[in-house]
């Protein structure tokens, strides 16, 4: 019951949630660290709390954030486990689950997380040593916000985070919130009472599905990839056909976003070996997927140069 | 009940609240949006001109009325729910639910 509620308020908050947060809503929901995908408890950020959450804490901690519209709980897997439990299970890092708002603009919430992630250095119970940061779709995209934020004011975690996952995120953004602009610019512009009710109706959808029509491509206000961290890319495509690949991707978001345009071979920002393209796979079913986690776990293995 | 119950149904009412009010208005605006077109052809035609242009301010007058006494009434609901929900918050419990970061 506990988790219907939750996943009902993500989706409302996904749609609503700058509004939500606007109004002082109590519907909208707050960022919040929570301990597992199932039936976890959200940790407040003090000592304390953090030695209660975590009693075997681990000095390399693994920090999951999901995207629009989603809880924590789109990371389950179908046996139970999810890629931070497999992670701890193998690897001993510790899984620290994000729960946001999704329908704030990117800024706003990579802000928000930029400051969490640095009262979570601060009380940690143990001294971390490194912060792996895994983003599925517009998770992706607040992960390279609160990076930003971190560079330009010179917060400390940034230094311990050296590797950065992107799951199935809209890095040059979703072509499908550029169709509803379109469309909704369509209808605005045709006089006519109804059509002007229905692009009312879609105007209320959110800042924050508002701002993955573009990604983080903004040339005024460009988020760079930061090249003290390595970076890993997971693409979905639900078709083998590399055309197919392109226009949709994983329905959502089509490989060149999700890759950020390193798909591209001349282009050779990003080692080939730290993108991962999954075929058949749609855009929610990355965020849980078993033959995607051999790559992740190896990843999280690889020496950094 | 906890006070983050109370907080998120606080918060359920309000929200279906402004949808009413939002709601309200945008089916005032479709209807005197569908009404001008029938008007516009009338006033339109020389003989029909001036009594349409009488039909349609008391139309639209009367229209206005009614969906604000409409308003009216649900900003008063909203009021008395939420005394009811201040009756509540008071003898509410706390609880975990509330820690949020941010």
């Amino acid at each position: 019951m506990g988790s219907t509620v939750e996943a009902s308020l993500a989706i409302l908050n996904g749609y609503l949630g700058d509004y939500l947060t606007r109004t002082g809503n109590g519907l909208a929901t707050g960022m919040t660290f929570v301990t597992k995908v199932r039936n976890g408890r959200t940790v407040r950020l003090d000592r304390a709390s953090l030695e209660r959450a975590y009693p075997a804490a681990s000095r390399r901690v693994a920090v999951l954030i999901h995207g629009l519209m989603c809880t924590e709980g789109i990371w389950e897997m179908r046996d139970g486990s999810d890629y931070g439990a497999l992670l701890e299970r193998d690897l001993g890092m510790t899984p620290i689950y994000v729960r946001y708002n999704t329908g704030l603009p990117f800024a706003e919430n990579g802000a928000s997380f930029c400051r969490a992630l640095e009262a979570l250095l601060a009380n940690y119970p143990v001294p971390i040593e490194e912060i792996v940061l895994v983003g599925h779709s517009m998770g992706g995209l607040v992960i390279r916000s609160a990076s930003h934020v971190a560079s330009l004011q010179g917060f400390r975690w940034l230094r311990l985070v050296r590797r950065a996952i992107y799951v199935g995120t809209p890095h040059l953004g979703a072509p499908l919130e550029r169709v509803g602009r379109a469309v909704t610019k369509l209808l605005r512009a045709v006089p006519d009472p109804y059509t002007r009710l229905i692009a009312d109706i879609s105007d209320l959808r959110s800042a924050g599905i508002k701002d993955l029509g573009n990604g983080l491509r903004d040339p005024h206000h460009p988020v760079p990839l930061l090249p003290e961290i390595q970076h890993y890319l997971v693409a979905g495509s639900l078709s083998d056909d590399p055309w197919m690949a392109t226009l949709f991707g994983d329905a959502l978001v089509p490989v060149p976003s999700a890759t950020d345009g390193h798909v591209d071979p001349r282009r050779d920002l990003i080692p080939p070996r730290h993108v991962r393209l999954m075929s058949g796979l749609g855009h929610l079913t990355l965020a849980h997927h078993s033959d995607l986690y051999p790559s992740i776990r190896s990843w999280c293995e690889e020496r950094q140069s | 009940m906890t006070t983050a119950t109370v907080k998120r149904l606080r918060g359920l009412a309000a929200l279906l609240g402004d949808a009413m009010e939002h709601g309200i208005a945008a089916v005032e605006r479709l209807h005197k949006g569908t009404a001008a077109r029938p008007f516009a052809i009338l006033e339109w035609i020389p003989p029909t001109a001036l009594p349409t242009r009488v039909v349609r301010v008391v139309h639209d007058g009367v229209s206005s009325v009614v969906y604000g006494i409409i308003l009216q009434g649900g900003r008063l609901m909203r009021k008395t729910v939420s005394v009811a929900f201040d009756a509540a918050e008071r003898v509410a419990v706390g609880t975990r639910e509330d820690d949020e970061l941010s």
